[in-house]
């Protein structure tokens, strides 16, 4: 009896130390951004004089001017508009390439995987100076659609990495009930791969959409128009001239509204996001 | 195509129209956007291009040879060696950790703290330097007020303006971003070991440090080598972004790294060609890391 109730205590001081392990690591995790969100309602004084001191009031003023004195409206707008596009494309062009390159052995399927397996290590950063050359060579420099296809081609490789290793765990059944009921390969396509994929597609777009939400580099180099700046462009740009200005009230809340549609995103899609991982991860 | 009630699939037809509808528009945007750029990066870090576009001229392997006189760029590649000796480690270790407590915890709240770790992953690159630059600050960032807060503020400095700790400072960014990443990953793999492994270790008296290294790792091996590999080349590409946010590769140099210096050749100062030399260079040391590291997997693989 005694032996069970010291084993029982047992149990329970180590849950409550994992516990405050944990603890202890969220902190880590999410200090750092609420301080931001904490931050973003101080004024310039209170924050210079205790950067860790809860607000007095609200400053809801550090928000209108982070509206006001950058291009953050523009900005979110241009970002929402190249996400959407880039989703849009990838769609189109990578479910039904995934498909042929999985069922149908035609001559270069094998060849194509290869290569697209082997352009996941192809970063778009590493060939930055050729694209840029190509891209104003086209006269696509500053454009936001031609941005979106950036994206939408830098996320094939590791999108049909994902959704050819879908298809294969998909039974072939369907699809020749299909055939044999005189389904031609589109009305296959349309009527069975798409809605037995929905979950891998999703996960690709979830992705895609915060790879191509959050990515630097490339629109740093292809878009210089400050009106046509994505949004992590514009923010950096916002930091370079706050940081000497040290009006830094709005330079968090500007940093917070572009938090907002992350999180948004977040609650909405993490559980395609986490079972895209696991995904990729475990086929690799 | 009528239906041939034929048994044998491999005697139907191929749809040859459906097949190059689908498949041409994603090969041919690659072809434009990915191939031909890699090959245009190899054929330009051949020559001496410069943003002028004037007179190219084939030099062979100048910019190679040019490379490894070049002081800031061996700074940087000692910079990136020292990021990638010690993040990938680090970090998979550290999600390995996490990854086995959320498992082995059976916490009513698991989901709440795989969801907390894994948030910072998905915060823009950007806003992760920019607040993580204040939270290096001199005046106002936590890391000092909290040394100043517990008596030692003889270790209060400009970590982000001092030589000696702004390529850590980067490092510990990389990190705080990546390890809830990797995390999911290892815990989608830890869900499939059988709990029973476990409970017959913990019949044996084996404590969770001595299951972690003797249960979970090596089940783990393949995907730790995945995940490793991630690692390796997310070092050598987010590094970029952050010290290009945090610190601008500065003070003089201490916290560039192998991209962002390419970086500055090409679109500060122009040398396309020489920044191209860097890009190739980095990409072969990417490729023949993940290479390497997929044949140690394999190779202990086969030993037992």
């Amino acid at each position: 009896m005694t032996q069970n109730e010291k084993s029982k205590i047992r149990a329970k001081v180590i849950k409550w130390v994992t516990r405050l392990f944990l603890i202890l690591v969220a902190i880590i995790m999410l200090y750092p951004l609420a301080w931001n969100v904490v931050s973003s309602f101080k004024t310039s004084t209170e924050f210079l004089t205790d950067p860790f001191a809860w607000p007095q009031g609200f400053a809801w003023d550090n928000y209108v001017r982070a509206y006001e004195k950058s291009n953050l409206a523009a900005n979110i707008g241009n970002s929402i508009y190249v996400v959407l596009e880039t989703l849009v494309i990838i769609v189109i062009c990578v479910v039904p390439c995934s498909y042929c390159l999985v069922r149908y052995k035609f001559p270069g399927a094998k060849l194509i995987l290869n290569i697209y397996m082997a352009a996941i290590f192809i970063q778009a950063t590493y060939i930055m100076i050729p694209l840029f050359l190509q891209m104003n060579k086209l006269n696509l420099l500053n454009s936001l659609t031609a941005l979106g296809v950036l994206y939408a081609t830098m996320q094939f490789p590791f999108a049909i990495f994902l959704l050819t290793g879908f298809l294969r765990s998909i039974p072939r059944d369907y699809e020749e009930a299909a055939m044999i009921d005189g389904c031609g390969p589109f009305r296959i396509l349309t009527s069975i791969i798409i809605p037995m994929c929905k979950p891998g597609i999703v996960t690709v777009c979830m992705i895609s959409a915060m790879a191509a939400w959050n990515e630097y580099p490339v629109a740093l180099v292809m878009v210089t128009d400050p009106t046509k700046a994505t949004l992590p462009v514009g923010l950096a740009n916002l930091y370079e001239i706050q940081r000497y200005a040290t009006d830094w009230g709005a330079l968090f809340a500007a940093l917070v509204l572009a938090l907002i549609p992350t999180v948004i995103l977040f609650i909405v899609g993490q559980k395609q996001l986490v079972q895209g991982l696991s995904v990729g991860g475990v086929k690799g | 195509m009528k239906n041939r009630q034929n048994r044998q699939k491999k005697a139907q037809p191929l749809p040859i129209l459906f097949i190059c509808i689908s498949v041409l528009p994603a090969v041919i945007l690659t072809l434009m956007f990915t191939i031909w750029p890699t090959a245009q990066a190899l054929y330009l870090s051949f020559t001496n291009a410069t943003s002028l576009g004037l007179n190219n001229k084939f030099v062979a392997l100048d910019n190679y040879i040019y490379m490894f006189h070049d002081k800031s760029f061996i700074q940087a590649l000692i910079n990136t060696a020292k990021l990638m000796a010690v993040v990938p480690v680090i970090t998979i270790f550290c999600s390995l950790v996490l990854a086995f407590v959320l498992n082995q915890c059976k916490l009513k709240e698991m989901v709440l703290y795989r969801t907390l770790f894994y948030f910072p992953n998905i915060v823009s690159l950007t806003v992760v330097g920019i607040i993580w630059s204040f939270v290096f600050h001199p005046n106002v960032g936590i890391v000092n007020k909290i040394l100043g807060a517990v008596g030692l503020e003889s270790l209060q400095r400009s970590w982000l303006g001092d030589s000696k700790t702004a390529l850590w400072c980067i490092a510990f960014t990389l990190l705080w971003q990546a390890a809830g990443y990797y995390m999911v990953m290892h815990i989608a793999a830890m869900d499939g070991i059988s709990p029973e492994i476990y409970e017959s270790a913990t019949l044996d008296g084996a404590s969770a440090w001595r299951k972690l290294i003797s249960i979970t790792m090596p089940l783990m091996k393949d995907i730790i080598g995945i995940t490793f590999v991630l690692a390796l080349s997310g070092t050598i590409n987010l590094s970029f972004v952050l010290s290009q946010v945090m610190t601008g590769g500065g003070p003089n140099g201490a916290s560039s790294v192998l991209l962002q210096y390419m970086y500055t050749q090409g679109f500060v100062n122009g040398n396309f060609g020489y920044a191209m030399a860097i890009t190739v260079f980095t990409l072969a040391i990417s490729v023949a890391l993940s290479m390497l590291s997929r044949k140690l997997t394999d190779a202990s693989e086969g030993g037992q």
